[in-house]
């Protein structure tokens, strides 16, 4: 008799202590923010709060340039305007610093650790505004463009295979 | 285990079967013959390549005499002969020929005449094509149908020398051309066609651009004036996206213009090669993010006439001006249709001194075209000048291909196309690039080769000089060098990193330009100048 009340008590004890990370969603912003690309996309398939959350520009900004000190001033007009950071990310920052480390550092080193230079950033956002240009204002009338093909501009197609390095 | 070839000779056909399975095994023992002719060995027959003459000899004979006896209604074929093992491919034509009986007279009589014929493959120098085989030289036999024209001589090509002789044709047969030789040209033009299909890649397609181009000069057959505009924007476009060396133009000149503006509130550019605009929005983005806030961009295009009287260059301004709207630059764009730079002056582009801008002038492969015009580049120099600008960005090809003598502006174009062609076979493959873009590159690149090899005069426009002769040029026209700092190093080095092939492309400074090339062979160079006398 006393086990059976003990443990009903365990539990009421346990269901009070139980948490729902979703109640707490500026914690749970944090926790994204740490994460790598990879962990942000396996997160939003976790639910449909967590897919909204991760499609937050804010967040992409912040895996952009977390490691950039000091953040570039501005720039976030810019890059809202041409796509989002998110778009950034994917189509030119993350091939930009990964093929960059791998031809400096041999590829040992992870590259999320690294800092940012003020040229990585440059160029980055040129091959942005490049991307943008050629897709959204020459797509239309540039020559035998596929349009199944539209996902990636050819200016960019250089950066979007993998490199056998 | 030696293959002996006699062995196939004395097998019975009741051997035949058992033994292709034996001897298969025994050449797959074999450490791979290097000296095995590799055509051959795709179709399952190993041939040595020493004896790739006689084999050679002994089909065209073997061809002839079938065709001789399928005349007289007999065929030999379908008796019942003994077949021997085909793999064995001399052994086998051997016994065929040995069938139909003796010929005679082709135990290989060396002809010693030395009086070279127009149509002589002999004059192509340094024995590539007659090395000490005397076997080549072999004499028709007699054929009993007359209508048979003499037939050429079987040449022999080994396809991994095919390439050296290759070269070595092209050489000679515009060395023929700069001797007025047509006939020995037109013979060797055609050669070289037998010779380019044998290799494969970069060789194969450079070699039938060369070809092509040297077919025209010879026949006379110039290429039709320039084709659409529009066409051939589209063909450099293709181009941009395909190699590194259009964004490498664009990303360093604009630098220098951007160093070169400073933190002026009005800036004026004049792009003297508009095209599709491609270079601007980089431009106006580091603009709209430099400290302090974008300047007023004021763009002034210029280019050629359109064959459908189509606005082109006022579509490209809308779509920079939509851009600029998009990133928050204050922009203004002025089109100037001109069928030559020459026709420019600066009053049209209200520039004069009353006017507070910054002015900066744009040229990407635009002022070679000026030097078939007599006067023509000195004018636009001058032009330029009174433009009164802060800095003149000019990006040309580093290669002289604008010497007086056809042979050496031949050799030169020769080694230049070939690098880049190598270029885009190395990187090409692993970027991605799509088969059309690769093509159309091929294309773009195919029309300057015919343009230099056989325009000539006011037509030849790709008159490209190496940058040493520009530097004369344009410090003899008033104009000053300034020098591409580190920022633009850093940004083309990073660039040509980011592309898969770039352990061959090369940034170098040279002096204050910067040149990008493949391994050793600079190709193209980025320079920038200002006014001599400062006002």
């Amino acid at each position: 008799m006393v086990q059976l009340n003990e443990i009903v008590d365990n539990a009421k004890a346990e269901k009070r202590a139980k948490f729902c990370i979703n109640d707490h969603m500026d914690v749970l912003i944090e926790i994204l923010k740490r994460l790598d690309d990879r962990s942000i996309g396996v997160a939003a398939c976790v639910c449909r709060l967590w897919c909204a959350l991760t499609r937050n520009d804010a967040l992409w900004e912040h895996l952009c340039f977390r490691h950039l000190s000091p953040p570039p001033q501005g720039v976030r007009t810019v890059v809202v305007a041409l796509g989002g950071y998110r778009r950034l990310y994917t189509v030119c920052v993350k091939p930009v610093l990964s093929r960059l480390e791998k031809m400096r550092a041999g590829g040992a080193a992870e590259w999320e650790r690294r800092v940012w230079t003020r040229h990585e950033v440059e160029l980055s956002l040129s091959l942005f505004c490049v991307d943008y240009y050629e897709r959204v204002l020459l797509g239309g009338g540039g020559g035998g463009r596929v349009s199944g093909d539209a996902a990636a501009p050819s200016s960019l197609m250089f950066l979007c295979k993998a490199v056998n390095v | 285990m030696k293959r002996d070839r006699d062995l196939g000779k004395t097998e019975a056909v009741a051997d035949g079967g058992s033994a292709s399975p034996g001897k298969a095994m025994m050449w797959a023992a074999e450490p791979p013959d290097a000296g095995v002719d590799e055509l051959f060995a795709v179709l399952g027959y190993k041939v040595k390549s020493s004896d790739m003459a006689e084999v050679a000899e002994k089909l065209e004979q073997l061809e002839m005499a079938m065709v001789t006896k399928m005349e007289d209604g007999a065929s030999a074929l379908s008796n019942d002969t003994v077949h021997y093992n085909p793999s064995d491919l001399p052994g086998w034509v051997e016994s065929m020929l040995s069938e139909f009986g003796n010929f005679g007279g082709f135990s290989g009589e060396s002809s010693s005449n030395l009086i070279f014929p127009n149509d002589d493959l002999r004059a192509i120098p340094g024995g590539a094509i007659f090395s000490n085989n005397k076997q080549s030289d072999n004499k028709r036999m007699k054929s009993s149908s007359p209508s048979a024209a003499p037939p050429p001589r079987p040449v022999v090509v080994d396809s991994q020398e095919a390439g050296v002789r290759l070269v070595h044709t092209l050489m000679a047969c515009a060395e023929a051309v700069q001797q007025d030789n047509m006939k020995l040209a037109d013979a060797l033009v055609k050669h070289i066609g037998i010779l380019a299909v044998s290799q494969v890649g970069a060789m194969r397609k450079v070699a039938t651009y060369f070809a092509e181009a040297l077919a025209r000069k010879i026949y006379k057959i110039y290429p039709q004036d320039a084709l659409e505009t529009s066409y051939s924007d589209v063909l450099q476009m293709h181009f941009y996206e395909t190699a590194p060396y259009l964004k490498f133009a664009h990303f360093t000149a604009n630098q220098a213009i951007l160093e070169a503006f400073g933190g002026a509130n009005r800036v004026h550019v004049i792009d003297f090669s508009l095209k599709q605009g491609m270079q601007w929005p980089a431009l106006m983005q580091a603009l709209a993010l430099r400290p302090g806030g974008p300047p007023a961009f004021r763009l002034t295009g210029i280019g050629p006439p359109q064959a459908d009287n189509s606005d082109a260059l006022q579509q490209v301004g809308w779509k920079l001006a939509q851009f600029a709207e998009t990133i928050g630059v204050e922009f203004e764009f002025r089109g100037f249709v001109a069928s030559s730079l020459a026709h420019i002056d600066a009053k049209m582009l209200e520039t004069g001194p009353g006017n507070s801008e910054a002015v900066a002038v744009n040229s990407v492969f635009e002022l070679h075209c000026l030097l078939s015009m007599p006067g023509g580049i000195e004018k636009v120099l001058n032009s330029i000048k009174e433009m009164n600008p802060k800095i003149v960005t000019i990006v040309e090809q580093e290669a002289n291909h604008n010497g007086g003598v056809f042979l050496e502006r031949f050799n030169e174009a020769l080694h230049y196309y070939s690098t880049i062609f190598d270029s885009l076979e190395s990187s090409g493959v692993t970027q991605g690039n799509s088969t059309e873009n690769l093509v159309m590159t091929e294309v773009y690149l195919g029309r300057q080769i015919c343009n230099v090899v056989a325009c000539e005069g006011a037509e030849r426009v790709e008159r490209h000089e190496t940058l040493p002769q520009w530097r004369r040029r344009m410090s003899s026209a008033g104009f000053h060098p300034v020098h591409l700092g580190s920022n633009a190093f850093k940004q083309a080095s990073m660039l040509l990193a980011l592309f898969a092939g770039g352990d061959g492309y090369r940034v170098e400074e040279n002096d204050g330009c910067l040149m990008l090339g493949w391994q050793t062979r600079p190709l193209i160079a980025t320079s920038a100048w200002r006014l001599t006398a400062s006002e």
